[in-house]
């Protein structure tokens, strides 16, 4: 589904990615693991079209979108769940919610999607009308989440979700994170809490100073003696 | 008590003006970063084409006119963008370096309008005369009740385009995070050059209400576009509610002021200005 082959980018001069190659099937659920500043959030930004790559191609469904913009990447069926969440704070959950579906195939179903939208987050309909930066940390997670459905996507690709969460509230992003995988949903997952992250996702990719450094099934790594020491503390 | 009240409904009518003239800048810099100093140039076409299709065999209400300069001014405006600052920002390698070209862009741009309207106009004063009656009872003169009362119309249809329609969602949503509402699948060149043609097509009216007012000359555009940069920062660079809120402020004093003293009028708006700027720098609704 996704392909990225031979991928180098980077800020100005600096280059961030080397020659990175990554894999997504159709229905799998795949994480990428690695430090802060390893380039997990600018390979995310480089796959949605905020960034451009230097070399390297990136395929979605077939089609070469490393020259695309994020507008036109979005209306693929490519949604970017983005680190920090980015909510447009003064706007309604509700409006939150519909920018979400702007691409026009999705703005004509944006009532009928939200309403399953509210069926994932009850919490997010009962406040439908406050302004988005009226919400709780947890529930901001859970509207950057909806808000990201909305254009109802075939890849979600989500950004370090359970940052700045209570526990209780990370593990309801993972129980959903998963129940969306069993939607059919395919997931490429970036994460810190790598514990949580290879307890639930298929594979797992490690990214170490803008390379893969380590690759394999989510049993395996967790097994691997690097990824015990450097990532687990054990 | 009779002097406040007429000193509230004066600067109620001229702070409408003042709003609708700021608005368009506001937008343009909330959303765009465009610091257009050719604001004003923009005003000036608005009154001429009104004075000229109002002189012209189809002496043209200056009122119906606005069906005509606002299109005509907003097609300008959107080309403007989609030309001229869209490659500027393109070729900026940050928004405040784009923010700066963008000026002296705009500086170079106010010189060729108004000197192209030079040209055709030369430079004496034109009036429209429209509603030049005051309203039986008050000493309010009809053309500038008509005025503010458009300004008021303009003003709550650009609401519910902003708050209600697609693209008035994505220009709230590009003004917050631009790079989020390109996730989202908003176009933002286009959306930036609505916002800039909107922004121009507002000055377009303004510059209509204006011609039925005052006296006009192709030089009058700079001290619209001053008038319009002390009430955007006055109610908060970026904010639309503000600039309407500044608006009406500036005109409240300006009217006080012209009570007391009419010549200082001027010295009043920038000394609020810089008091504002001392007290709340971001101004009244800004963040």
């Amino acid at each position: 589904m996704l392909e990225i082959e031979g991928l180098s980018t980077g800020y100005g001069r600096v280059q961030v990615l080397w020659d990175l190659c990554l894999k997504v099937e159709e229905g799998e659920f795949v994480a990428l693991v690695g430090a802060n500043g390893a380039g997990k959030t600018t390979l995310l930004k480089t796959i949605s079209g905020v960034i451009k790559p230097w070399s390297g191609s990136i395929t979605f469904l077939g089609k070469r979108i490393d020259t695309l913009h994020a507008n036109d990447i979005v209306d693929l069926g490519l949604s970017h769940i983005p680190e920090g969440r980015k909510l447009f704070t003064d706007m309604s959950i509700k409006e939150n919610l519909e920018m979400g579906a702007y691409p026009k195939r999705t703005w004509k179903e944006r009532r009928e999607t939200m309403k399953w939208v509210f069926s994932l987050f009850p919490r997010l309909e009962e406040r439908a009308g406050q302004l988005a930066r009226t919400l709780s940390g947890g529930e901001q997670q859970m509207l950057a989440m909806g808000r990201g459905l909305m254009s109802k996507p075939r890849l979600v690709i989500i950004d370090e979700p359970s940052n700045g969460l209570a526990p209780r509230v990370v593990s309801e992003v993972f129980d959903i994170l998963g129940s969306l995988h069993k939607e059919g949903i395919t997931i490429l997952l970036v994460e810190q809490n790598v514990r949580q992250t290879l307890a639930t996702a298929d594979r797992a990719y490690v990214l170490e100073n803008g390379r893969i450094a380590l690759q394999g099934s989510c049993t395996f790594l967790r097994e691997s003696d690097h990824v015990r020491k450097a990532y687990l503390g054990l | 008590m009779v002097v406040i009240r007429d000193i509230i409904i004066t600067g109620l009518l001229l702070g409408g003006i003042f709003a609708l003239v700021s608005v368009g800048l506001s937008l343009q810099y909330g959303v765009g970063r465009v610091m257009n100093v050719a604001h004003g140039e923009f005003i000036m076409i608005g009154s001429f084409v009104t004075f000229w299709l109002f002189g012209s065999t189809i002496h043209l209400d200056p009122l119906v006119s606005i069906l005509i300069t606002a299109p005509l001014t907003f097609v300008i405006g959107w080309i403007l963008h989609a030309t001229l600052f869209r490659r500027l920002m393109d070729t900026s390698p940050t928004l405040d370096v784009f923010e700066g070209k963008s000026m002296l862009a705009s500086f170079g741009l106010l010189y060729v309008v108004q000197n192209i309207a030079r040209i055709i106009w030369g430079s004496q004063n034109y009036q429209v005369m429209y509603l030049n009656r005051t309203v039986t009872g008050a000493q309010i003169p009809l053309n500038r009740l008509v005025a503010l009362g458009v300004v008021i119309v303009i003003g709550v249809v650009f609401y519910i385009f902003l708050a209600r329609t697609r693209m008035g969602k994505a220009i709230r949503a590009s003004s917050q995070d631009p790079t989020t509402a390109g996730l989202m699948g908003v176009n933002i060149n286009s959306v930036l050059a609505v916002c800039f043609g909107l922004g121009v097509a507002m000055a377009g009216i303004a510059g209509s209400l204006l011609s039925t007012l005052y006296a006009i000359q192709t030089s009058m555009g700079l001290q619209y576009t001053v008038i319009a940069m002390i009430v955007v920062v006055l109610g908060g660079l970026g904010s639309v509610s503000g600039a309407m809120i500044g608006g009406v402020v500036l005109g409240i004093v300006s009217q006080i002021v012209t009570y007391f003293q009419p010549t200082w009028t001027l010295i009043a708006y920038y000394l609020v200005f810089i008091l504002l700027l001392l007290v709340r720098p971001k101004g009244i609704m800004g963040k």
